[in-house]
């Protein structure tokens, strides 16, 4: 799933939003899960780029122990973004070396395999029209 | 069940402690049908957590040691959903494309901390090679198996069986683990170690937990608040 990424694969949602012209999802919505309701009113962004709730998830990224807080903390992802491409994401973001590795979990304990789809994720976690995710960088092996 | 520690960076998990939340996992594996047990060994007080399953390889795969430099999206495995019987995997398809892994979680009483035994071979027996078993671990972990896989995989003998599997080092698993460990102590939530960190540690060898063992622990939190 290493797709070449000339612009950025999230859209971040602080200082306006820009809409990236992402590639098309790679095809497969979400796996057996019902859709969920729309968010709930109340929110200007949302109800502006209605269309896209469908197909964006709207991600919040929180981080764990000595990592490196990003500087832009809400994200607009594609339903279809996997762990690893956001974990690709964050590691640039944060200009972490190879040898570094970033772990991204659920409920803060649970690290969903890299090539689950953050739709699903959503839909099974998210709360509040949004998914929370934790991340921490770690030398794991060695 | 709170974890009992002394010191806010002591997250190492003792024994007891590791059987009851394999237990509690094993529970939730038996509830979703995951196919992990608990297996003793006769005369010894020791057990570990055990799960065999079945992945079919995609025809002939690059080696990952090939040209590290060109991204390649085709996915070396895919996984069967569900666990198998031999005898109906050898009807579905080629004896020598499937690959039989099995998964043991064992305690290490000396580094404190869980570690992840595997082994994997075709269904006539032939073991595959530790080159084999490195075209199996998933992309994102290859960067860094690359700089220094010796140090990550190695093959040992099973301290219980006697026999040579891969072991993932568990030198650093109390580094991956403070963290999370740590976080949910702050925010008072009730983690299973096991859950946590097969979830980490599992998919750098192929194998994955369903979702729902995340959601178990979701569940039991709302009740406890």
């Amino acid at each position: 799933m290493a797709e070449v990424e000339k612009q950025l694969p999230l859209s971040p949602q602080d200082g306006g939003r820009s809409e990236c012209g992402e590639e098309p999802p790679d095809g497969g919505a979400a796996v057996g899960i019902a859709e969920p309701a729309p968010p709930s009113t109340g929110s200007p962004v949302t109800e502006e780029l209605a269309e896209d709730t469908k197909k964006k998830i709207d991600v919040l990224l929180k981080a764990v122990g000595d990592t490196p807080i990003m500087k832009t903390k809400k994200w607009t992802v594609e339903r279809t973004r996997t762990i690893q491409g956001l974990v690709d994401f964050i590691k640039k973001f944060l200009k972490l070396v190879a040898s570094e590795q970033l772990f991204i979990y659920v409920n803060q304990s649970f690290a969903p395999s890299p090539d689950q789809e953050v739709g699903t994720l959503y839909e099974c976690f998210g709360s509040d029209g949004k998914l929370v995710l934790h991340y921490c960088k770690s030398q794991a092996w060695g | 069940m709170s974890l009992n520690l002394d010191t806010e960076d002591d997250f190492y998990l003792e024994e007891n402690r590791f059987k009851q939340c394999c237990a509690e996992f094993i529970k939730h594996s038996q509830q979703i049908g995951d196919g992990w047990e608990w297996k003793s060994i006769k005369d010894f007080p020791d057990g570990y957590m055990s799960k065999t399953h079945f992945q079919m390889k995609n025809g002939n795969a690059p080696s990952i040691f090939k040209d590290s430099t060109k991204e390649s999206d085709e996915q070396t495995l895919t996984h069967v959903e569900e666990a198998l019987d031999d005898s109906e995997v050898a009807g579905i398809c080629a004896t020598s494309e499937v690959i039989r892994y099995e998964y043991h979680v064992l305690y290490s009483s000396s580094y404190e901390v869980p570690v992840l035994y595997f082994r994997a071979c075709f269904l006539d027996g032939r073991p595959l090679t530790l080159d084999e078993i490195w075209e199996g671990v998933h992309e994102c972990y290859r960067a860094r198996l690359l700089e220094g896989p010796w140090d990550t995989i190695t093959q040992q003998e099973h301290p219980l069986l006697g026999q040579p599997f891969f072991v993932l080092h568990p030198c650093r698993t109390n580094e991956f683990m403070a963290p999370v460990l740590a976080n949910s102590q702050r925010e008072n939530r009730n983690i299973n170690y096991i859950t946590s960190w097969l979830s980490i540690v599992g998919p750098v060898v192929g194998l994955k937990l369903p979702l729902s063992y995340a959601k178990l622990v979701s569940e039991q939190n709302t009740k406890t608040d």
